[in-house]
Order: structure tokens, then sequence, then C-alpha cells
């Protein structure tokens, strides 16, 4: 059974070797140029001190912004890698053999449907599995300086989704949906429009409304007028939920405004600084604080594994069903 | 040589499958003794895949039970070694050649005999490493016969002509490879089809389904001789004639009666001209009962 | 060893026709006792037909007396249908061939001359030909 999976996927194995060869090819001489940037502008101490205000901090983030912000854009492309590999190796597994009617003679010789399919399954499962992790950890080693040269956080969407562990569950569910869209539509084009559809929504869904309530958020709240800098000792590589201006009684009046002021300064209209809010209002931010970050990764990717594993179950249970 | 004990190689009680709210296959009963080579007849859609996938374990019944060797099929993979299965179109891996197919046989079976099959793909001038897709249908289908032969299977399944598709000299390759495994090993064969054709000098028991039931099966010495075409002045369809069982089919002109009968053993009122039967009248009649001809002219609206 | 053929457009059963044609070796001498009959596997094989229907045929053929199964090896001949030294059938159809002669110069057509010949046999040979188209 070994032999035949090995056989018929084979090439499709060395495909994705040869795909992660190229990446490779690509990912490594940029990530060490960016490596190089990142250390020749100084920008490791500045991560450090979260420090964009003095003038050479301020610069080299602006260097480093204008020199990789393109570069930042063409990662997040690589989203869709989970699911090209949901589309190509996951839906053909038992569709392709139904499509072509291969499965009436694959599942009449001596070996049960069920260990066909565990060993199948377990296979492509495996060779993901390895790609993927593969895949994670290389681009969490690429994306690091970007994204923090980029002042940005890595617990941010998109970010958090690219590296790490949460692309191998990614994959996994995709080569899970995959794998189970052929047994219920048994054929290559249904079978990979059903993987494409479910691989968006479940992810979109699970990111919007999931993934921010993991673990109950953080409030953080600060004063208008402040001397302690410029975002009054916000925490720092957070994940920032929501944000906003609110007045004495908590209510929301100002929905997506932070306000600095230096002591003593004046608003735009010639007033105090935020005045338009009334006495007594501040600065409120909800957010995840960025030590929940592997946290987070864990949940995440936790969830997508099982996720495939209950697909991959119901999956085997399907095949027995078709004729 | 051949068995011709009454053991029984496929039984099916009141077998039903259903895909949905229709059925396949309806209330089936058979008997299928060993050492017969039996062609099941019907036309597409009668059911004939439905009761092999059901035998050979890809289907689970939905009413009743179906046996091989004693056996229920579905889930069995112990059984699955004493079957060889032909299924439609002679499926294979086409990215796969011969020889990679053999030795996958040699991994998927425990009894496999690696030996039988090259020597057979030899004789029959099958290149070993090509492609199975690039060869011709013949070769493809001769491929698919020469491997479900390997697992020297008690039973074999041929699906729906997997040789109807083939030009005439390929196929009749194919009905004397089969004949002569079937010859050498005494393997039970059943091979469904939607015509007769040449099936006629192979098969020596018959099955005919329509409209997800089984019309008529038996050994095919025991349907011609319990069969007889009836010839006469017309006469109503409910008259009972002496020495017929049953009147299968019936058609009249203004003047004269033509009957296809089955007899029960008396002699036939010798007021009728009676004459034997052939294979093909005795599928015909029995696949031929009424039917929604009507409606459809009510449909084209033109006079039926 | 004879090849068997099969006439696809006969009605005639084809175990009869099998039955049919070893007699008529027999009858010509392409048959002799002792002779091996071809192997079930191979006339199956080269007929595609059903293996049974040969064994069918050489079981009638035993019933008759013609031949023998040996078990494991084969069938073979033991008996003979020749009838008649070849010189006497020469002289028969000569005989034969001045009484058409005569017949044509009675004004007999052939198709008249065919019948004739047919009520006569039924006549004079009521049982062999009643087997013979069994």
């Amino acid at each position: 059974m070994m032999w035949l999976a090995w056989r018929q996927h084979r090439k499709q194995a060395l495909f994705t070797l040869v795909g992660l060869a190229v990446l490779a090819g690509v990912m490594i001489p940029t990530g060490l140029a960016v490596r190089g940037t990142f250390a020749d502008l100084g920008l490791a101490d500045c991560v450090q001190q979260q420090n964009t205000e003095t003038k050479d901090c301020g610069r080299a983030f602006n260097d480093f912004h204008n020199q990789y912000d393109t570069l930042l854009l063409v990662g997040i492309l690589f989203l869709v890698l989970p699911l090209l590999v949901g589309l190509f190796w996951g839906a053909p597994l038992v569709a392709r053999e139904v499509e072509q009617g291969t499965h009436r003679f694959v599942w009449t010789q001596g070996v049960s449907r069920t260990r066909w399919a565990v060993v199948k399954f377990g296979f492509v499962g495996a060779t993901t599995l390895a790609a993927a992790v593969v895949y994670g950890l290389g681009m969490s080693w690429w994306l690091g300086p970007l994204v923090a040269g980029g002042g940005r956080s890595r617990f941010e969407v998109l970010f958090f989704d690219m590296q790490g562990v949460a692309p191998v569950g990614y994959t996994l569910f995709a080569v899970a949906l995959g794998v189970f869209a052929g047994t219920v539509w048994t054929r290559m084009l249904p079978a990979m429009a059903g993987t494409l559809g479910g691989f968006a929504v479940v992810r979109i869904v699970l990111t919007a409304v999931a993934r921010p309530h993991y673990l109950p958020a953080r409030e953080h709240t600060y004063p208008l007028v402040s001397a302690a800098g410029f975002d009054g000792g916000a925490p720092r590589d957070a994940w920032a939920l929501s944000d906003g201006v609110r007045d004495a009684n908590g209510t929301m009046v100002g929905p997506g405004v932070q306000v600095f002021c230096p002591p003593g300064s004046n608003g735009p209209n010639g007033g105090p600084c935020g005045g338009e809010f009334g006495e007594g209002a501040y600065n409120w931010l909800l957010y995840q604080p960025a030590d929940r970050y592997w946290l987070f990764q864990g949940i995440e990717t936790g969830i997508f594994v099982a996720l495939a594993a209950l697909l991959l179950y119901l999956a085997v249970r399907r095949v027995r069903r078709i004729a | 040589m051949r068995g011709s004990g009454m053991e029984l190689v496929l039984e099916a009680d009141a077998l039903g499958k259903r895909y949905g709210s229709s059925w396949a296959l309806r209330d089936c009963a058979l008997r299928l003794p060993a050492g017969r080579v039996a062609a099941l007849v019907g036309p597409n859609g009668a059911g004939k895949s439905t009761l092999l996938h059901l035998a050979v374990g890809l289907l689970r019944p939905d009413a009743g039970a179906v046996r091989v060797f004693d056996q229920a099929p579905y889930g069995n993979t112990k059984l699955l070694a004493e079957i060889g299965f032909v299924a439609q179109d002679t499926p294979l891996y086409r990215d796969l050649t011969a020889e990679e197919l053999v030795t996958l046989g040699g991994k998927l079976n425990r009894r496999w005999d690696a030996a039988l099959v090259r020597h057979r793909l030899a004789q029959l001038g099958i290149p070993p490493g090509k492609p199975v897709g690039t060869l011709s249908g013949g070769q493809r289908a001769q491929v698919a016969l020469a491997l479900a032969l390997a697992k020297r299977p008690r039973l074999l399944l041929l699906l729906d002509e997997p040789v109807a598709s083939l030009d005439p000299l390929a196929r009749r390759e194919f009905m004397q490879s089969l004949m002569g495994s079937v010859a050498e090993s005494g393997t039970t064969v059943l091979l469904s089809s939607h015509i007769l054709g040449d099936l006629e000098r192979v098969c020596d028991y018959l099955i005919v389904l329509h409209s997800a039931e089984v019309k008529l099966a038996g050994p095919v010495e025991d349907l011609l001789d319990g069969h007889r075409q009836l010839m006469g002045p017309r006469t109503a369809d409910d008259r009972s004639i002496a020495g017929v069982a049953a009147v299968v089919r019936a058609s009249h002109t203004d003047r004269q009666s033509t009957l296809l009968v089955r007899t029960d053993g008396d002699p036939i009122d010798p007021s009728w001209t009676v004459r034997d039967v052939d294979l093909e009248d005795l599928i015909l009649a029995y696949l031929t009962d009424g039917g929604p001809t009507r409606a459809s002219h009510e449909e084209w609206g033109v006079p039926a | 060893m004879i090849e068997f053929v099969l006439d696809s457009r006969s009605k005639v059963n084809t175990y009869v026709q099998l039955v049919q044609q070893v007699k008529q070796a027999l009858r010509v001498g392409l048959l002799v006792p002792g002779d091996q009959l071809p192997k079930v596997r191979d006339v199956a094989q080269s007929l595609a037909i059903n293996p049974n229907t040969v064994l069918k045929a050489y079981r009638e053929l035993e019933i008759e007396g013609l031949a023998e199964g040996r078990p494991g090896v084969g069938t073979f001949v033991t008996a003979t249908l020749a009838r008649g030294a070849l010189a006497d059938q020469a002289e028969l159809r000569a005989e034969l061939v001045d009484w058409v002669r005569r017949a044509q110069a009675a004004g007999l057509t052939a198709e008249d001359v065919t019948a004739l010949v047919a009520t006569t046999m039924r006549a004079t040979f009521p049982a062999s030909l009643k087997e013979e188209s069994a």
C-alpha cells in the first residue's frame, strides 16, 4: 500500500520539493539582504527600545520602510500557499480516483478501504506536515526583521498568519478539507471549488470572529495629555483590537481616535487639547498582549489541526460509502 | 475439472439498493451455482452494476442480503481475495506501466500469481514498460482481466461489458482468453452486458434484469426447454392454454396471436403451432413487458 | 489432431456442431481410433466458447461410444465411422452419375431430382436421418 502511495504521489512530492527549493532560492538571498540592512541601520536597538522618536531611529525606520515595504506586501501573497497545497494535494486524492474509476480497481484488491484511506491520507498528511514546518519556520526567519523594521507587530492579522506554527495548521486543514471535499463531490473541479470556498470562509471567520477572543482581551487607558511619551506607554508589540476616546462616563465618543498631547499644547481649533471630548475623557485601547503570541499561535494551530483531524475522520468514513 | 455440484457461489435474498428515493435494485433473489459462466443481461440502468457492486462489496445493501461463498461481501477484505473484479471501462492507473501494475497487485494481495499474469501478458504481446494509458483499449482490457485472474479468484465478476467498447477483433481476443482461463481454473464467472451478442456461446446461465428487478434466472438449457413460441388464431390474453404455465409476451394481429410462453411440462394444446425459442427471443420477451410508451406518445402530442 | 470451426449463422446448437464435426472427421478418415481430440481448454479458447459446451460435446461422443476420456490426459477416439473402401465409393458415384443423367433425359429439373432423392432417403434410412438432424 505504501508502495502505491509513493508511486502515485512521488511526482507531487517532487513538485513540492522543487517548489520549496525555488521558494528558498528567493527567500534566503532576500532574507539575508533584509537582515543586513536591518543590522546596518542599527534597527535592532531601535526596536528594542521602541524608539521612534530619536532622529536616527526615525530615519532608519523610514529608510527601511522605503526599501522593503513592497517586499512585505509580496510576502502576503504567501498566505495562499496552504490553500494551493489543499487544492492540488488534497482535493484530487479521492476525487481523481473516483473520476477515473480506479477506486473500483484498488478497493477490490486485498486491502481494505479503511487501510487504503489511512495510508494515503497518512502519506499525504506527513509530507504536507514536513513541508509546512519547513515553510513556517523559514517564514518566521524571513519575516522577523521585515515586520519589526516596518514598525509592525508579528501579532497583527496577516503577519500572525504567515509565520510560526499557524501555517502548519492551515496547510494540514487545507489538505484535509480537500480530501473531504473529494469524498463529497467525487469530481476534481467541484472538489477544488469546494476546498477553495470552504478554506476562505473558515479562515476569514476564525480570524475575524474567533481569534480576538481566544483569551479575554486586556484594556489599557491613558490620559489625553501626558508627558509620558508619544503613545502614553501603550503595550509594545501587542495586537490592538480596538481603540478610541471615551468620556468620563466611559461612553465611546471618538471611535478609532487616539489623542496625544504634550502638556500645555492646544488642539487644532485653539481650545485645550482633546477638549471636544469633554472633561475627563481618556484614551482607551483593547488589545492582546505581546507575550500571548505563542499561546495564540498554539491555539490557532490546535484548532486547525483538530478541524483537519475531524475532516480526515469524516473522509475515511465517507470513503467506505463510495461505490 | 469443473465443479458440477450444487455449491452456491452467489446468493441474494430480497436484496435491495436505493439511491435517494428510487430503488436501483429491488427484492432481488438469486442463486448462482459454482462452475457456471453466467450472463447478467438487461438494458442500461436496469441495476446490473448495482448488483455486481453489491457482490464485490463496494456497496452495502439497503434491504435483504447478498452472500458470496456464504459471506457478506461489504467490508470483507478476506472475501475480496476470492473475487476477481473487472469494473466498467476496465479502469487502471493510466500512468503506471503493466509491469508496475503487476507489482502493485502483488503488494495489495496476499494470494497473487505474478508468474501467471506475466505469462499471459507476454503471450498477448503487451509491452511491460509502457504506461497502460498509452495502450489500446483492447490491450488495457486484457491487462485488467489478467490482473483480476492473477488473484486466482473462485468468482470472477466482469462489469458492463468490459469489452463492449472494443473492436470485434479485440473483443474476440478478450473472450478467447477469458474462456481459456475459465477452462483452466474452473472459476465461476458472472458477466454483465446490455446486449447478448456472442455471449450466447459463452454463457450457460442467464439472469435477466429489468427495471431493478430480476425477471428471469436459470441455466440456459432449462430456460430454453421451459419456453415455447405459440402461433394460432387470435385469442384473448387471459384464456388459459393446456401445457402453458404463463404467457410471457403476447402479440396479436386481427386474426392471429403469437405468444411466448413458459410451459408447465404437459403437452401443449395441439391447436397451436409450437416452435422452440432461442436465447434472444427469450431475453427480448422478458425485457419488453409494457413500459411507458403510452405516456411518451402523449408527451409528444402524437396518437399512440 | 483436428481443429473445430463454428458456423456462426447456424441455428444448430454449438455442442451439436462440435459432435457433428468429429463424426464428419471420423467418416472421412481424418480421425482414427487412438487419436486425441483437442483439449477442452484449447477449444474453449480458440472458439471463445464456454468450456462446459466442449465437455458436453465430448460426453455425447463418449455416450455414443466414439471417444473415451482419460482423466488428466485428454479425450481419445475409440471407434470409427468410415464405411466401405474408397474404391467402392468411386463406383457408387459413377452409378449415381448415370442415374442422374437418365433423370435429366426424362425431363426432371435439378430440384425435382433433389426432392426425389430426399423422399427416397427418408423412406430407406428413417432412423439414421433423424439422428443426424437432431
